[in-house]
């Protein structure tokens, strides 16, 4: 469904992303870890179009996306919850929502997906009229993750969901994403530095290190790891 | 002093203020899409001044035509301004504060090659007064005052309602976010200049009239929307209209005790009070 290729990133004369490939396959949740700064965030900008990749191809079912610029990349079914929530602060919850459709034309479509995003995060749906400056930590993230759902999407990019959240509402945002995609069979690139729970949602991960890949494989496995075990899950 | 005089000099006030409020909503929201401050923005005000002289005084198109005529004209103007020359400078202020100083002198210069260096008189659409409750208010005057009243509702009606409105709006909180939803970041940033330069234009053709127009009649108004954006807020829109209501209750008040050449100076006194008091202006967020 994914496959990147080679991808390299810079900036300026600075390799961000030093040749990374990563694949994933149709309805599959698959994670990158690895520690801050090591590119992971710039990999993920560069496949939904926000940076220009200086190498490498980015292909997106079945079509080479790596030239797009993001509002056709979204429309084609990527849809990417940026790092740091990057919401609209001057904007209600449902106003946030119904950007998350802003490509989609189907009205009746939009009001379903927007009552399945409410049902699915009831905090949202209490706050609804409360502008999304003023949420919490937890519920600007699910706002985050509501807000690429609308835009109907067969593939899910979250970027660090976990960043700053308490352990209970990491748990809970855990559990939505697994929810997410069981029902609606939506394959999700999941981006982490809490390694713990990255490792126990995907079926399989890659290690990322200083632009590259250094590790990967069945999540299982690379729990077991010594130096993923080192390094990430705390011995 | 009466109470009638009072409101007398506030209504006067109030009533070119809200034209410079359009200037003001022009640089405002092209300021808050690609996060540039166009100098050359006066520059499209003068175009819609000379719009407004050929069409109105010279072809002798009807006096709402005209002004459609020079919000649509401008604003094509500005698209392409953008298109050809902004659209590379989107966030890099010192650029293009630079590129827009050179448009402005490009565009004062390229006035007076084109249309000479002479004012050009236009004739008021309107002429009479009417009486209400004892004030006494020129039709011209109201006129004015109501179409860029018109014209402000219509782009707050705009930026909230319509899709393109919608999508400004998210490019002004956080382009980014707005491109990863699926805006089309380059083609907001055109038409956002677009509108801009559009609001610009009418306020150009709706003071072309009241005053005379020339290649530099854009300095004064656009002096005055910066005093209205620095008051109400770098950024927002509902802090230019506020700005400009104080800036127009402020000159109209002022011109009671003093003559008009004086008055201009309230203005500069009012930005050093709000920043010594606010820096940010009075809504101003960041």
């Amino acid at each position: 469904m994914l496959e990147l290729t080679d991808l390299r990133v810079h900036y300026g004369n600075v390799a961000a992303v030093d040749g990374v490939s990563v694949t994933v396959e149709e309805g599959e949740i698959v994670a990158i870890i690895g520690p801050n700064g090591a590119g992971k965030t710039s990999t993920l900008r560069a496949l939904s179009g926000l940076v220009r990749a200086s190498g490498g191809r980015v292909v997106f079912r079945g079509v080479d996306i790596s030239r797009w610029r993001p509002h056709r990349i979204v429309a084609l079914g990527l849809s990417h919850a940026p790092e740091g929530r990057r919401l609209f602060p001057q904007m209600t919850v449902i106003e946030n929502l119904r950007m998350g459709a802003y490509r989609r034309r189907d009205g009746l479509a939009i009001e379903r997906s927007l009552a399945e995003v409410l049902e699915r995060f009831p905090r949202l749906a209490e706050r609804r009229r409360q502008l999304a400056g003023t949420l919490s930590g937890g519920e600007q993230q699910m706002l985050t993750i509501g807000r690429a759902l609308m835009s109907d999407p067969t593939m899910l990019v979250l970027d660090e969901p976990s960043f700053g959240l308490a352990p209970l509402i990491v748990r809970e945002i855990r559990t939505i994403v697994e929810s997410i995609n069981r029902d609606r069979k939506v394959a999700v690139l999941l981006v982490e530095q809490n390694a713990r729970m990255a490792l126990a949602v995907a079926a399989r991960a890659y290690v990322m290190e200083t632009g590259r890949i250094v590790l990967s494989g069945p999540a299982a496995a690379l729990r077991e790891s010594p130096h993923v075990k080192a390094a990430y899950l705390g011995g | 002093m009466s109470i009638d005089l009072l409101v007398q000099a506030l209504l006067n006030g109030f009533g070119l203020a809200m034209v410079y409020v359009l200037v003001a909503l022009g640089l405002t929201l092209i300021f808050s899409i690609l996060e540039i401050i166009n100098f050359a923005h006066g520059e499209f005000y003068m175009l819609g001044g000379y719009v407004t002289y050929y069409a109105y005084a010279l072809f002798g198109l009807n006096y709402f035509a005209t002004l459609g005529l020079a919000i649509l004209t401008v604003g094509l103007a500005g698209v392409v301004a953008e298109r050809l020359i902004f659209h590379d400078l989107r966030g890099k202020a010192l650029n293009a504060f630079i590129v827009s100083l050179g448009l402005l002198w490009v565009m004062q210069a390229g006035a007076q090659l084109a249309f000479g260096v002479l004012d050009k008189p236009v004739p008021s659409a309107f002429s009479g007064i009417v009486r209400v409750l004892g004030l006494v208010i020129s039709v011209e005057r109201l006129v004015v005052t109501l179409s860029a009243i018109v014209l402000i509702v219509a782009l707050y009606l705009f930026l909230r309602l319509s899709r393109p409105g919608r999508a400004m709006r998210a490019v002004a909180q956080d382009a980014d976010a707005a491109a990863l939803q699926g805006v089309n970041i380059e083609a907001v940033a055109a038409l956002g200049f677009g509108v801009g330069c559009a609001l610009a234009g009418g306020a150009g053709g709706l003071l072309a009239p009241v005053f005379a127009v020339s290649p530099a009649m854009g300095a004064l108004p656009v002096v005055k929307a910066f005093i209205i954006i620095i008051v109400g807020g770098m950024g927002s829109l509902p802090g230019a209209v506020l700005g400009g209501l104080l800036l127009g209750g402020v000159e109209g008040l002022g011109a009671l005790f003093m003559g008009s050449a004086a008055v201009n100076i309230l203005g500069f006194l009012m930005v050093i009070a709000v920043l010594l008091v606010r820096p940010r202006g009075l809504v101003g967020g960041a």
